[in-house]
């Protein structure tokens, strides 16, 4: 399956926190698994299991948006791709005007 | 992994998986987990990830298992019809039974008409329970006692 984020459509909506917490770490450089969960924890103080982060790296890579890079030991590093890049773009951009709007509204209401 | 219970638990999460993942990554996913265990996870956390995880794995619609997945879909097709047909067929004793009944009936000794009770023969047996023929049987003789 193809999906890109050039055409401003955010596919990343659907596919789950894990999967954009592994784009946002891979967008620094290639990592592999056990990299990938000690940076999530770091960056958003997040625990993914192992088997939570084999699913999402599956399906973004079934989705083009990260590519498996060749096996270093045992291990496989990921890289982002260019159409992961892109989507990365456009789920941020998206979150950060619904996060605008959010704020914008608690100010409005004055809670 | 120095513990060798929580290698033996995580050995047997990385199981459930379908070969092609475990052959894609299996060894990582052991590697991974003796990591996290010496960073002071525990055994049971991972092998529950992992059990999760087998369980979406095989869950998840593959492109190139739309061919399975048609024969499935064909294949309770066909036994849908099967047990259709079945439950709008009258069994074999049923008919027995009808033919011999329409005959002996009348005049027909305690024994006799003992003999001709059976799985679908008698009133008591509701329809559904008679299509399904000898299935059933334990339902039939609570009836049987009250009937006869």
């Amino acid at each position: 399956m193809r999906v890109s984020g050039r055409d401003g459509q955010d596919v990343l909506r659907r596919v789950g926190e894990a999967s954009v917490l592994i784009l946002i770490s891979l967008a620094d450089g290639p990592k592999h698994g056990y990299a990938l969960i000690q940076d999530i924890k770091e960056l958003a103080e997040v625990e993914l299991g192992p088997g939570t982060l084999y699913g999402a790296l599956d399906r973004l890579e079934r989705l083009d948006l990260i590519e498996s890079l060749p096996a270093d030991d045992r291990r496989h590093p990921y890289r982002i791709t260019a159409p992961g890049a892109a989507a990365l773009r456009v789920h941020l951009d998206s979150l950060e005007r619904v996060s605008a709007a959010g704020r914008l509204r608690l100010r409005l209401g004055g809670i | 992994m120095n513990d060798p219970r929580a290698a033996r638990l995580v050995e047997r999460a990385l199981r459930c998986y379908p070969a092609r993942w475990r052959r894609r990554h299996g060894d990582e996913a052991a590697e991974l987990a003796a990591l996290l265990i010496r960073d002071g996870a525990s055994a049971g956390s991972i092998a529950l990830s992992y059990l999760t995880g087998a369980a979406r794995e095989w869950l998840t619609p593959r492109p190139g298992g739309r061919l399975a997945a048609a024969a499935c879909a064909l294949l309770v097709a066909v036994c849908s019809l099967g047990i259709s047909a079945v439950l709008l067929a009258p069994p074999a004793p049923a008919r027995a039974a009808i033919t011999s009944t329409r005959g002996a009936a009348a005049g027909a000794s305690h024994g006799r008409g003992h003999a001709r009770c059976g799985p679908g023969s008698s009133d008591p047996v509701p329809g559904l329970i008679r299509a399904m023929g000898q299935l059933p049987r334990s339902v039939w003789e609570i009836e049987h006692v009250r009937a006869c």
